[in-house]
């Protein structure tokens, strides 16, 4: 716990002095959007209690708990966002590529919209399609208005319809573990790729019968 | 203040319906959060809605409970809720005496708890921005003066009186017809995460107390009280539980 504080409290120091590199970042409140710190939020429970129905790229019908039994990577970004959201996708692209085959081909990605009016699963399709990712293991996720802020609240993610077409939000990453209880964040964007990379090895290397059982 | 009066007697017949309901009927209008948030040039938009004429009491949310077992203390998952969630009840579908008597206000009842409890009954827990609307459109109601406003307010923080709740709507529905939405306990609202100063990089959650006087446009006693409500809300968790805070839900209209 105290490790997950520490890298949260580098992570948003070093967000922090990105932003602070652009000198014109934030002050232009309609060509940019603000960062929003993430909350710190307990790691201990599974996140697939949450009872919603999602929509991927494709259609299909997918709930939280149907990723069950392999990592998951999540993020959440909207499709109109042309300055942090790519950088994040990015980031998650990043982190895939960087893994043994092995291990990626057990990572579930999902990334969730959280501007569900305008990114429709068709806007979705052509987002993720963009990016040149498998999509048999990234799902790009259109869903309800309650469902997103609740997913939001439980990943500590904040984030805040502006009315003008742009989000302010945290920029973060979060890989849940098979029991879908949080084993890493990164805070902030074009973040090393090391810290969830290492967190995905110890759960390949960690035999899922001593995983403690989730609440 | 005409325009208000003749858009109130106009929307009276809808209002005296909902109030039968349990709900008020309140129409929107252009209005900013009395705490600058960001300096969009634009005032803020507030489209018409309902909200609960009096907040959620135990007996309510034990017949939630008991439609909804997942909801009980004892079977509620760890992340929707903390350790204090119903613990004021004596056990997890029996309700008591004092702050758990059925017509008491349902408190220790956690941010995930209180949206569940609203979308099951059709509803959905209002928005900072209507709460602050419904605040204001009340006063403005009850022609409270805005030093006599902020008095109400410091005399209840000041002694809150968690100890031993009044029950819900204890007196007269006044002004708009809502019941305690000061003096009674606090109440939880949708987006509660999302104080924040636009253009800067800071925000109430993150920001010193220096900070935060740069989110009050005007420095007078009823602007202080006003802003002592949003500081509370950007303490809380969504899982928080405590015995000072409760919730009504708000809900479209048709």
């Amino acid at each position: 716990m105290k490790t997950a504080f520490i890298a949260l409290a580098t992570g948003a120091l070093l967000a922090v002095s990105a932003f602070a590199e652009n000198p014109h970042a934030g002050h232009d409140a309609h060509a940019n959007h603000t960062p929003m710190t993430a909350e710190a939020i307990t790691h201990e429970h599974s996140l697939f209690h949450l009872d919603a129905d999602w929509q991927t790229q494709d259609g299909r019908s997918i709930r939280l708990d149907q990723l069950a039994g392999k990592p998951t990577l999540i993020t959440m970004i909207y499709g109109s966002c042309t300055t942090a959201c790519p950088v994040l996708v990015n980031d998650a692209r990043r982190i895939d590529r960087a893994l043994p085959d092995a291990i990626r081909k057990n990572l579930q990605v999902v990334v969730v919209s959280f501007d569900p009016a305008r990114d429709t699963p068709e806007r979705m399709a052509d987002y993720g399609a963009d990016y040149d990712v498998d999509a048999e293991r990234w799902h790009f996720l259109h869903g309800a208005p309650a469902d997103i802020r609740t997913l939001a609240a439980m990943l500590g993610v904040r984030y805040r319809d502006n009315g003008d077409g742009t989000f302010d939000h945290s920029n973060l990453l979060t890989l849940l573990d098979p029991e879908g209880r949080v084993a890493e964040r990164s805070e902030g964007l074009a973040r090393p790729v090391d810290p969830i990379v290492k967190a995905l090895e110890r759960l390949h290397e960690t035999p899922r019968a001593e995983a403690v059982a989730s609440d | 203040m005409r325009t208000l009066l003749i858009t109130l007697m106009l929307s009276l017949p809808i209002a005296v319906f909902a109030e039968e309901a349990g709900m008020v009927y309140i129409d929107g209008g252009d209005w900013e959060l009395p705490i600058v948030r960001e300096d969009t040039g634009q005032s803020g938009r507030v489209e018409d809605f309902l909200l609960d004429v009096h907040q959620v009491t135990n007996a309510a949310f034990l017949d939630f409970v008991r439609a909804n077992p997942e909801w009980r203390r004892d079977q509620a998952p760890g992340i929707f809720r903390d350790a204090g969630y119903l613990s004021h009840w004596p056990s997890a579908e029996g309700l008591g005496e004092g702050n758990a008597a059925p017509d008491r206000p349902v408190t220790r009842v956690s941010w995930y708890a209180a949206r569940a409890y609203c979308r099951e009954i059709g509803g959905r827990l209002p928005s900072m921005t209507e709460w602050e609307y419904a605040s204001e459109r009340q006063r403005q109601a009850l022609e409270i003066a805005p030093q006599d406003y902020a008095s109400q307010l410091f005399s209840w923080y000041a002694n809150p009186g968690a100890g031993d709740l009044r029950p819900v709507a204890s007196g007269p529905a006044d002004g708009l017809g809502i019941h305690d939405l000061h003096g009674l306990v606090l109440e939880w609202v949708e987006d509660f995460q999302l104080i924040l100063g636009r253009g800067d990089d800071i925000d109430l959650l993150t920001g010193s107390c220096g900070d935060t006087a740069r989110f009050l446009p005007e420095f007078d006693e009823a602007h202080y009280a006003t802003f002592l409500r949003f500081q509370s809300r950007s303490n809380y968790q969504p899982v928080t539980t405590t015995s000072t805070l409760g919730f009504r839900c708000a809900y479209d209209p048709e």
